[in-house]
C-alpha cells in the first residue's frame, strides 16, 4: 500500500516531465526553421466572431477581412480613396424638380416645363455675363430636359383603427418635371436656381394636389405622402464604377458587377441583420451597366456614400439564395431559415483578397495562405497566422520569444521599448478621444461659461503625463487629429483655476462663507459618473473632481457598471456629466453626435448640443462631394464645437508597436534587382500598409541612410 | 433503498426546475444587452436594433422566452447569439480541450495530495509536517495569476521552451512527438489547477488520518505488535478514507467549470473562458446552457456522493 502510494505519483511526475524532451525550444522553432521566415504572425486579445465584412463589428474579425476581401476602393497613404477592384469612377448628380404652374417667376410669370426649359438654357447660354454663384451652378448643368407629366399607382399598408393592416392605395398624378445632369454634385444648385426662379418656387410646390387616396379615410395622410412621393426637388447623386477585369475569387471564380450588386443586396436584406445597413440605406439603385460596370444612384446626398464601397465584396455565386437553399440542403437544415449568417462561409471565408482562408480552430488561430492569382501580385510572404493571445502578458512573452511578430506596447513600457535596438517601433494616435460631458439641459451647464470654466479648471497635461504616461496628445474638437478635417488653428483650452472662478463669477457664483461656490444660496453641485472597467476614466473622475473642488465646486462622483450607465444614465438621458470616449472613422459626418435632431432618448446627442449654425454645417458636410469644401466646413464647425465647449475635449491616445528588426518592404523592379527598404507608416501611422510587400530577413539589414 | 433513489430523483427534478428558472431570470433581468446591441456603437441605428431584439426574440414576454429558450435547448436547437453556431457543438468542443486538463489536474490532485497527507499525519508535528502546513498554506494564499506567471517566467527564461496553448505553434510532427508535446502543454496549466487543490485536500487528509490514527483499535494493532506500516496503511488508512469516496461525486460539477484565469493566461481555448465571454458578451443562449448543464451535473455528484456513501458506510442504510 505504502509503496504504490508513493510509485503512483512519482511515476505520473516523471512521465509528465519527460514530455519535455520531445517540445521543440523557441530556438527550434523561429532561427532554426527557414519557412517560419516566410509567415507573418500577429496575436490578438479576442477570437474572430464571424468572418464575413458585411455582419462582423469586431476587430479580429475585420483583421482578417481586411486580408481575405477586397473592396472596390480603399484609401492610400495620404488617405485619398485609391481603387482596387475598381479602376476608376465618376461621380454625378441626376437632379430633379416638378414644375410648379402657380408660382410666380420674376419677369416671366407662369411658365409651363418647356417655359423654364427655355428660361434655364438662355440662363446657361448668358452665364458668361455674370460670375456669381447662380453662373456657376449653370454652368455645371450638362444636360436638361422636361419629363412629360404621368400618373400612377403606390400601394401601401397602414394601420387602421383597431391596430390591424388595412391596403392604401394612392393615385398619383405627377405633373412635368425638369431633370437635369450636373458634372459634379452640387449640393447649393436649388438654392441658386430659385434666384432665377424666384424664391418661392420650389417651397411653394404643393405636392398633395396631385394625390388620391383610397380609401378616404387615410386623406389626413395626404402632405406626408405628398412629401414622399412628390418632393419638389430631388438630388440624386451617381457613382459609376468602372472594375477591373480577370479579378479572381479564391475558388477561381471571375469576380464582375454582379458581385458587387450582390452585396449591396446582402446587406439590405433585413433577414441578414446586417449591422452595416444604415451606410446603405440612401441607395436608390443599384444597377449593373455591363459586367465591369456598376451604376450606383442614390436617394439623397449623402458624400460619406463613397467611402462605403471599402466594403469587402462577396462571392455572389457562393453566396446567392440559390448556393444558400443548395448548402442547407446538403446539411439537413431548414432552407426557409438559412441565411448568411448560418452559411459555412462566414466560418470558411472565399473573397478577392490578397490572402486565401486555410484554418480556423476557434480561441486558437486563424491561418491564411497568401492568394497566388492576386490581382496586384502576390503578397511576399507565403502565410498571415493571427493567434488569439487573451493575456497581454502572455502576448509579450511570445513576442519576445518570437512566436509572434508584432506587440502593441503599454503605455507605460514605451519608454524602455521605444528605444530598444532589436525592434522598429511604430506610433500614432488612435481615432477616438476622451471627454467630458455635459447634460446641457441642466444647470449649471446651459451657460457656456460655465462648462469653459470646467475645462479651464482640469490640468490635462498633466492627466496626459501622469495618467497617461505621455501617451497621449490633447484634442479640441471631434475630428480625427491626422486628417484634414482637424483644425489646427484652434487652441486647447488654457489650464486656469483663477480665469475659471472669474469666469464663473461672472455668471453668479461666488465663494461663499464654507469655501464652495454659491449663487442665490445655492452651491454649485453636480455628479460626474463614468463606466466601470476602464481604469484610465476612473483616473480622470478623481483628478476631475479634486481640481473641481479646488476651486470650490462640490463635485459627487460615481462609477456604473457599462449595462446600468449606459441603459439607466446616458439613454435616459438622467445624469450631469460624464465621462466617455468616441471612437471615429476617418469620414468627418458627426450628424449622430452632435446634431440637434439626435438629442432624443437612445440618441447619441446626449448632452443636447443644439446650435443651429452647427446643425447647418453638420448638414453640408455630409452633403459636400468637393473635399476642399468640405475641410473648410469641418474647420468651421470645429470652431463652433470648441467655442461652446458642450465636452471638455481630453486627449486622443498614441498607440506604439514593435515589429522585430528584420521584417522589411521587399520590391521587386521589372528588370529582376531587388530592394529593400525600411517599413515607413502612412499619414495616419498605418504601419501595415505596404504589408503585402513585408517579408522577414534572416539577419537584421543595414540601410544606407539610418534615420 | 428504491425509495430513497425515487424520492432523490424527484427532488433533484424539482431543484433543476427553480435553477433553470432562477438563473434565467438572473441573467435575462440583469442589466446589459448581447453584445451584438451595443447602443453605443454609432453603426446601429434604432431600427437595427430593434430587429435584432426581435430576432432573438427578446421583445417578447418573460415567460415566452423562457420558453423559447428551454425548448431549442432541449430540442438541441439552441445557438449562440454570438457567431450562430449550435450551443451545444460549441459547449462540447471546449468540453474535449478542459478534459485533459480536468483529468490530469485532478490526478495530480488525488495522487500527490495522499502521501503527503499521511506521512504528515503518521509524522505529526515533524520538520516535515511543519514544512507542509506552511507550502500548503502558501498555496492557497498565493493568487493564481501570480503563482502562473512566474511559472511561465520561470520555464521561458530557463529552458526557452514554448508553455503557451494546447499545442506548440505550428508544429508539424506527429505521432509519439505531437502526443509528448501536448502533455508538456498540459503540464503547466494542470499543475496551477492541482497546487491549490493538493493543498487543500493534504489537510484534510492528514486531519482525518490523526483522527482515525488517536481510535482505539489503532492502539489496539499497535499494542498487538503488529508492524507501524501495517497500522498505518492497513487499519488505519482504509477507515480514514471514508469520507473521501463520496468527495468523488462533487467532483464531477468541475467537468464543465473549467478556470478563467489559468485558461486565459495559458491562452488554452476550454470551458472556463468561453463562459466568461459568453458573459461579457451577453450571450445568452451559452451561458444558460452551460449553467443548465452543471446544475445537472452537481445534481447527479451528489446523487453519486449519496450512492457511494451508502455503498461504503453501512450505517447510512438505515
Amino acid at each position: 500500500m505504502r509503496r504504490i502510494l508513493i510509485a503512483v505519483p512519482t511515476f505520473l511526475i516523471l512521465f509528465l516531465l519527460h514530455s519535455y524532451l520531445y517540445v521543440p525550444t523557441y530556438e527550434e522553432q523561429t532561427r532554426g526553421n527557414p519557412e517560419r521566415l516566410n509567415e507573418y504572425i500577429d496575436a490578438s486579445i479576442g477570437d474572430a466572431q464571424i468572418l464575413n465584412p458585411i455582419l462582423s463589428a469586431d476587430s479580429a474579425s475585420s483583421a482578417i477581412e481586411s486580408k481575405v476581401f477586397e473592396g472596390l476602393i480603399d484609401r492610400d497613404e495620404e488617405l485619398n480613396f485609391r481603387g482596387r477592384l475598381a479602376t476608376h469612377w465618376e461621380i454625378f448628380e441626376e437632379a430633379y424638380f416638378y414644375i410648379n404652374d402657380e408660382a410666380w417667376i420674376p419677369n416671366l410669370g407662369k411658365a409651363d416645363a418647356q417655359g423654364i426649359i427655355r428660361l434655364l438654357g438662355d440662363a446657361i447660354r448668358d452665364r458668361k455675363e455674370r460670375e456669381d454663384k447662380l453662373s456657376k451652378s449653370l454652368a455645371n448643368i450638362e444636360k436638361l430636359e422636361a419629363l412629360p407629366a404621368r400618373t400612377f399607382e403606390v400601394s401601401k399598408q397602414e394601420k387602421g383603427a383597431g391596430g390591424e393592416a388595412v391596403p392604401v392605395t394612392i393615385r398619383v398624378a405627377a405633373p412635368p418635371r425638369i431633370r437635369m445632369v450636373l458634372k459634379d454634385v452640387d449640393q447649393e444648385l436649388f438654392d441658386h436656381l430659385s434666384g432665377l426662379l424666384g424664391r418661392e418656387y420650389f417651397s411653394s410646390f404643393d405636392g398633395a394636389r396631385f394625390i388620391d387616396i383610397l380609401p378616404e379615410t387615410f386623406s389626413s395622410k395626404r402632405s406626408a405622402y405628398a412629401r414622399e412621393l412628390l418632393p419638389a426637388t430631388e438630388n440624386n447623386p451617381v457613382i459609376v464604377f468602372h472594375l477591373r477585369s480577370n479579378v479572381r475569387f479564391h475558388d477561381g471564380h471571375v469576380f464582375d458587377a454582379e458581385d458587387v450588386r450582390f452585396t449591396y443586396e446582402a446587406i439590405m436584406n433585413p433577414k441578414n441583420l446586417s449591422p452595416r445597413i444604415a451606410d446603405y440605406e440612401p441607395i436608390k439603385a443599384v444597377e449593373v451597366l455591363d459586367p465591369l460596370t456598376i451604376r450606383i444612384v442614390y436617394k439623397r446626398l449623402y458624400s460619406p456614400a463613397l467611402g462605403t464601397w471599402g466594403m469587402g465584396i462577396l462571392p455572389a455565386h457562393l453566396l446567392n439564395s440559390r448556393a444558400l437553399r443548395e448548402e442547407a440542403k446538403r446539411r439537413g437544415m431548414n432552407p426557409e431559415k438559412f441565411f448568411l449568417r448560418q452559411s459555412e462561409l462566414s466560418r470558411k471565408p472565399v473573397g478577392c483578397g490578397p490572402f486565401r482562408f486555410r484554418e480556423w480552430k476557434t480561441d486558437q488561430y486563424i491561418v491564411l495562405k497568401r492568394f497566388d492569382d492576386y490581382w496586384e501580385g502576390p503578397p511576399n510572404y507565403k502565410g498571415y497566422t493571427l493567434r488569439i493571445v487573451p493575456d497581454l502578458l502572455t502576448q509579450e512573452m511570445e513576442f519576445y520569444a518570437g512566436t509572434v511578430d508584432q506587440y502593441g506596447v503599454e503605455p507605460h513600457q514605451v519608454e524602455r521599448l521605444k528605444n530598444d535596438p532589436t525592434y522598429q517601433s511604430f506610433s500614432g494616435l488612435s481615432f477616438g478621444y476622451t471627454y467630458i460631458g455635459y447634460n446641457m439641459r441642466r444647470e449649471p451647464f446651459k451657460d457656456r461659461r460655465v462648462r469653459q470654466a470646467l475645462g479651464m479648471a482640469i490640468d490635462v497635461d498633466k492627466i496626459i503625463k501622469y495618467v497617461l504616461y505621455e501617451q497621449g496628445e490633447s484634442i479640441t474638437g471631434p475630428f480625427v487629429k491626422q486628417t484634414d478635417f482637424y483644425n489646427h488653428a484652434i487652441e486647447p483650452l488654457p489650464y486656469d483655476p483663477e480665469g475659471a472662478l472669474k469666469l464663473l463669477a461672472e455668471t453668479g457664483w461666488e465663494k461663499g462663507p464654507e469655501g464652495w461656490l454659491e449663487k442665490d444660496g445655492k452651491r454649485l453641485q453636480f455628479t460626474l459618473i463614468t463606466n466601470q472597467g476602464n481604469n484610465l476614466r476612473k483616473a480622470i473622475l478623481s483628478i476631475a473632481q479634486d481640481s473641481w473642488r479646488k476651486i470650490g465646486i462640490d463635485v459627487r462622483t460615481s462609477v456604473l457598471e457599462w449595462a446600468v450607465f449606459i441603459q439607466e444614465r446616458v439613454n435616459k438621458l438622467d445624469f450631469d456629466a460624464l465621462i466617455l470616449g468616441w471612437s471615429m472613422g476617418i469620414e468627418p459626418d458627426l450628424y449622430q453626435i452632435w446634431h440637434s435632431s439626435q438629442t432624443q432618448p437612445n440618441q447619441l446627442n446626449f448632452v443636447a448640443f443644439r446650435n443651429e449654425e452647427a446643425d447647418d454645417l453638420i448638414i453640408k458636410i455630409r452633403q459636400e462631394y468637393d473635399h476642399d469644401r468640405q475641410v473648410q466646413y469641418c474647420h468651421n464647425l470645429h470652431e463652433i464645437i470648441a467655442q461652446e465647449q458642450p465636452y471638455t475635449f481630453l486627449y486622443v491616445r498614441k498607440w506604439t508597436a514593435i515589429l522585430d528588426r528584420r521584417i522589411v518592404i521587399k520590391e521587386v523592379d521589372p528588370d529582376g534587382t531587388v530592394r529593400y527598404s525600411r517599413i515607413k507608416p502612412t499619414k495616419t501611422g498605418n504601419y501595415g500598409f505596404y504589408f503585402n510587400k513585408w517579408i522577414k530577413l534572416p539577419e537584421v539589414p543595414r540601410f544606407e541612410v539610418e534615420g | 433503498m428504491l425509495a430513497f433513489l425515487g424520492r432523490s430523483l424527484i427532488q433533484k427534478i424539482i431543484t433543476l426546475f427553480f435553477v433553470s428558472v432562477i438563473s434565467f431570470l438572473i441573467i435575462y433581468l440583469a442589466p446589459g444587452e448581447p453584445s451584438q446591441i451595443d447602443p453605443l456603437n454609432p453603426i446601429f441605428t434604432q431600427e437595427v436594433l430593434e430587429r435584432f431584439r426581435k430576432e432573438f426574440h427578446l421583445d417578447k414576454p418573460l415567460h415566452v422566452q423562457y420558453f423559447y429558450f428551454y425548448r431549442d435547448l432541449i430540442s438541441g436547437k439552441s445557438v449562440s447569439w454570438k457567431d450562430n453556431r449550435p450551443v451545444l457543438g460549441k459547449i462540447y468542443e471546449r468540453f474535449l480541450n478542459s478534459l485533459p486538463l480536468f483529468i490530469l489536474g485532478t490526478l495530480i490532485t488525488w495522487t500527490l495530495s495522499f502521501p503527503v497527507g499521511i506521512h504528515a499525519a503518521i509524522r505529526r508535528g515533524s520538520f516535515y509536517d511543519r514544512s507542509t502546513t506552511f507550502l500548503a498554506y502558501l498555496l492557497i494564499s498565493i493568487p493564481g495569476f501570480f503563482f502562473a506567471y512566474m511559472l511561465i517566467i520561470f520555464v521561458v527564461t530557463q529552458f526557452h521552451v514554448p508553455v503557451i496553448g494546447m499545442e506548440t505553434f505550428g508544429i508539424s510532427s506527429t505521432g509519439w512527438s505531437w502526443l509528448m508535446d501536448r502533455v508538456w502543454h498540459l503540464l503547466l496549466p494542470s499543475i496551477l489547477f492541482g497546487a491549490g487543490g493538493i493543498a487543500v485536500l493534504s489537510r484534510y487528509v492528514r486531519n482525518q488520518m490523526l483522527e482515525v490514527e488517536s481510535q482505539d483499535y489503532v492502539r489496539t494493532a499497535k499494542a498487538k505488535g503488529l508492524p507501524a506500516d501495517k497500522v498505518h496503511y492497513k487499519h488505519a488508512l482504509r477507515n480514514a478514507l471514508l469520507p473521501f469516496v463520496t468527495m468523488f461525486g462533487l467532483i464531477l460539477p468541475g467537468l464543465i467549470g473549467g478556470s478563467v484565469i489559468i485558461e486565459s493566461i495559458f491562452s488554452w481555448p476550454g470551458m472556463g473562458r468561453m463562459a466568461y465571454e459568453a458573459i461579457l458578451a451577453r450571450d445568452y443562449p451559452v451561458i444558460l446552457t452551460v449553467n443548465f448543464i452543471s446544475a445537472i451535473l452537481v445534481l447527479v455528484g451528489t446523487f453519486i456522493s449519496d450512492l457511494l456513501y451508502m455503498v461504503v458506510d453501512p450505517r447510512i442504510r438505515l
